[in-house]
């Protein structure tokens, strides 16, 4: 049977659906005008001036410094879980699984106002440790959904045989358990990661003196129209370093294969 | 592998450690400082000053309510001020260490509630007017009426601030800003419903950008704002209400739980020196109460409509007040006003 | 899952282990303030921007009224919407990107997620200036001749409409696609020797055989939508407001934390017993 055209198209169609505003924002990133909407000349100006826009790279350094945090702290945590999920039958993991779910489905706004408001209620100062909690609270289930994924097909007999040739558990699970699971960790590691760097909504209610993520600096930047080609540059940045990561790592898994 | 992670990561969090020495958090609006002040003030302080920015009053203070403990320096409006000592949110300053205090000027201190600066000192005067585009809106009229044109295809924006809106709208029915009377409050209120209907948005910050792109026509915003604008595009314009508009002194305050209050009082005293005042006045578009100032910069720039009004609008113009209990009537008012059809 | 065996003492201690770091992490920072907020709910607001002493139900009743119908009202139809169309239009991509070839599938996927790590808010902003007055779509609109002048393209429910189905649409797409990667299709061809036309094979096949990603995919994009804050307050109009922008006007505006509370309880309830709805319904049709 020849498959339906139609399908393809609607494909098609989403591709640019999807791109041309990054086209846009390439685009503007090199236009002499502020505003965009007409092409007026080509310029670099819109770069210099982001290399000396050290507030945009503090925060992108604030951003990536709780993102990095964040994903470590929920990929041990979720790590955990999913193991204990996996490999016990019992009420106390049913309880877990549902305590995992609900933030999986529950919209970003109210994850931000609940923890502000546990946050005022505990007299916690916001900042640093505020988002961070926030982040990790906001991953952890990604994370252990992610890691359940892999250890669909974890072998659980090869512990228990190596606890019976007398490996202590520390060993099993140095030896066995992490270098077995650690593609699904990286794995939503990197998810964890991207979750957290791009967070806005969560953040903006939970951060606090100095604790300016990129996002949050971004949000302020742009409604100040001389800004906005500059954050313009600062994207097509980052999307170009993510193609080269992108094309990178698919070049590695080719090799491998 | 997991190593070399680890150890990237220990980097990283020393790095952010070393270079959180000492910072002065700062706390205002957008676009409030000239930033080549600030870049000098680091220089000889060796320190870094951090901004954040907040859009109004009322999200500053919630910001601060909910325990954003670090900021060492706030710029509030005055009417906030006496809730936030009653709140116990901020310290008294200590006047010995800020020498340049002497340039305040004494009429300014007049019009705020906190007269002998003992919480605050007045950091610059604004005035919330309309911002037009000369050349897409024709016989612009010095009134708040023009709000009301529906002529302009939707390219107006309002102001997002509950106070100042139902200020406009109080004060082109010729009341008070500060009005605690519900019918007043209910005619601003129809009012406010029919000027809804020829605008595109209630906006704080992104009316600047809109009224320098030709996105909006005409505008209501901050005096300074719109000055800002005015230096970069000749095609934008302003006009003074006469009708009386709202003035807004915002000043300096430290919080409580500043951890550095050396450096903030250093940055105010900074910031009020003559010549100080002056550049950061021409950069900001803001009028600074600093007399030594004001004799420093053109006379020009003084007369700029965005930055001074005539005697006469002045005596119809109010500063908006805390005014405790009914804010909750003004609540009521604008969600009216959001709801409505 | 594995089964248990029973013979080793150590099992219980390990399992609580394993167990509790997650457990105990989700109990403080998201049972409790979620508690925190119900509780909030019930409390008096003070001037201040503080809560008072006592209880009342005040907040809640506050939220009866035609103001709050309509809030409500508009926010879920815009949500529902912005769900529908996601799944519409995820149909036929996830669909076309499964029978794709394998080399072309990951690439494919590659380029559906690659604008998603683009922070959202920029995105949005893209789509502010392509949608702005005289901006390229509208330029677009008047060439076309469609329109001798366009409309205002912005501000207002419709752009709302547009970028939050363009910030929805991958996760509407990956679920889909997951599902039909899995999916057979020699049931596809089966269906069209014994005399279905194309649209009824995928009509009647495929996405019945799917249902539980488009399932998936209706659940993520409406939860994440329902909350929806920043699309509304940059792109909306005068009367785009949803729940979310109430919340935060109330939080941060007025001051007023057990009213936002008593909203937050509203939506969370509204999230819940959809999301409850929703999936008893997909196992009844699973019994079934």
């Amino acid at each position: 049977m020849r498959p339906s055209r139609f399908p393809k198209l609607v494909l098609s169609g989403v591709l640019v659906f999807l791109y041309a505003p990054i086209a846009v924002l390439v685009l503007n990133s090199f236009n002499a005008s502020h505003f965009g909407g007409n092409w007026e000349g080509f310029t670099w100006s819109w770069y210099e001036r982001l290399w000396d826009a050290d507030d945009l790279w503090e925060a992108l350094r604030n951003s990536v410094f709780i993102g990095v945090l964040a994903s470590l702290a929920s990929m041990l945590l979720g790590s955990l879980s999913a193991f204990a999920l996996h490999r016990y039958q019992s009420r106390l993991q049913k309880i877990h699984l549902g305590a995992l779910t609900v933030p999986l489905v529950l919209p970003d706004i109210l994850t931000g106002i609940s923890l502000l408001l546990f946050f005022v209620m505990i007299r916690m100062e916001t900042g640093f440790l505020t988002i961070w909690i926030a982040h990790v609270t906001f991953c952890l289930s990604y994370v252990t959904m992610v890691v359940l994924a892999r250890l669909q097909d974890f072998d659980f007999t090869l512990i228990d045989a190596a606890r019976d040739l007398g490996a202590s558990r520390w060993q099993v699970v140095r030896e066995i358990t992490l270098p077995l699971l650690a593609p699904g960790i990286i794995a939503g590691g990197l998810l964890a990661f991207t979750l957290s760097i791009d967070d806005f909504v969560i953040t903006f209610f939970v951060q606090g003196p100095g604790a300016t993520t990129l996002p949050i600096r971004v949000y302020s930047m742009m409604k100040v129209s001389q800004n906005l080609p500059v954050v313009n540059a600062l994207s097509t940045l980052l999307l170009g370093l993510t193609f080269i990561v992108v094309a990178f790592s698919f070049r590695l898994t080719r090799s491998k294969l | 592998m997991s190593s070399r992670f680890l150890s990237l990561t220990l980097l990283f969090i020393a790095a952010s450690v070393a270079s959180a020495a000492e910072t002065l958090h700062v706390f205002t609006w957008a676009d409030y400082i000239d930033s080549a002040l600030v870049k000098r003030f680091e220089k000889t302080h060796g320190c870094k000053v951090a901004i954040d920015t907040f859009d109004s009053n009322e999200s500053m203070y919630a910001k601060l309510k909910a325990g954003a403990g670090g900021y060492d320096l706030v710029f509030p409006s005055s009417y906030i001020i006496p809730q936030m000592v009653q709140q116990g949110m901020i310290q008294e300053l200590d006047q010995t260490k800020l020498p340049n205090i002497a340039n305040i000027d004494p009429e300014v201190l007049d019009k705020v509630a906190d007269k002998t600066m003992k919480h605050g000192v007045p950091y610059t005067l604004g005035y919330t007017v309309i911002g037009y585009r000369k050349d897409k809106v024709k016989n612009i009229e010095a009134s708040w009426s023009t709000l009301a044109r529906t002529d302009l295809k939707k390219r107006v924006t309002l102001l997002n601030d509950m106070r100042e809106t139902i200020g406009a709208a109080l004060k082109s029915l010729g009341y008070s800003m500060n009005t605690r009377d519900e019918k007043e409050l209910n005619e601003a209120r129809d009012v406010l419903i029919g000027w809804k209907k020829g605008i595109t948005k209630f906006d704080n910050e992104a009316y600047k950008a809109g009224v320098d792109s030709g996105e909006f026509v005409v505008v209501h915003g901050y005096g300074g704002d719109l000055w800002q604008v005015m230096q970069r595009n000749k095609k934008v314009g302003v006009v003074i209400p006469a009708e009386g508009v709202s003035v807004a002194c915002d000043e300096m305050v430290i919080p409580k739980s500043a951890p550095n209050t050396a450096l903030a009082h250093q940055f105010i005293d900074y910031l009020l020196d003559g010549k100080n005042a002056a550049q950061n006045m021409q950069s900001i578009g803001y009028l600074c109460p600093n007399s030594a100032a004001l004799k420093i910069v053109g006379k020009e720039f003084l007369q700029n409509p965005a930055l001074t009004i005539s005697a006469e609008v002045k005596l119809k113009s109010e500063v908006i007040q805390d005014i405790g209990e009914d804010l909750k009537k003004y609540t009521k008012v604008w969600d009216e006003v959001k709801a409505a059809r | 899952m594995p089964e248990v065996e029973p013979h080793r003492k150590a099992k219980t201690s390990e399992e609580w282990l394993v167990t509790l770091p997650s457990l105990v992490w989700l109990g403080l920072f998201f049972l409790v303030p979620t508690v925190v907020i119900l509780i909030l709910g019930f409390k008096p607001a003070d001037l201040t921007g503080g809560v008072a002493h006592g209880w009342t139900l005040a907040n809640f009743r506050s939220l009866v009224s035609v103001e709050y119908a309509e809030l409500f009202w508009r926010t879920v139809w815009i949500t529902g919407l912005t769900s529908f169309l996601c799944v519409v239009i995820a149909l036929p991509a996830g669909y076309a990107m499964a029978r794709a070839s394998k080399r072309w599938r990951n690439m494919l996927l590659l380029l559906v997620a690659v604008p998603f790590w683009t922070n959202f808010l920029i995105r949005i902003f893209a789509w502010k200036t392509l949608l702005q007055v005289d901006g390229p779509v509208s330029a677009f609109l008047e060439w076309s001749s469609l329109f001798e002048e366009a409309p205002t393209l912005l501000y207002n429910n419709w752009a709302v409409l547009v970028v939050m189905v363009y910030t929805q649409l991958p996760f509407a797409i990956l679920p889909i696609y997951a599902a039909a990667e899995k999916f057979d299709f020699s049931l596809l061809e089966a269906a069209r020797d014994l005399g279905a036309s194309k649209r009824t094979a995928f009509l009647q096949v495929f996405v019945p055989g799917i249902s539980r990603g488009i399932s998936a995919a209706a659940m993520m994009v409406f939860v994440a939508a329902l909350g929806m804050y920043v699309i509304p307050d940059l792109v909306g109009g005068v009367d785009g407001e949803m729940i979310g922008n109430k919340i935060v006007q109330r939080v941060q505006g007025d001051r007023n934390l057990p009213v936002a509370s008593a909203l937050a309880a509203a939506l969370l309830l509204l999230v819940s017993g959809l999301t409850f709805g929703g999936l008893k319904a997909a196992f009844r049709r699973e019994q079934s």
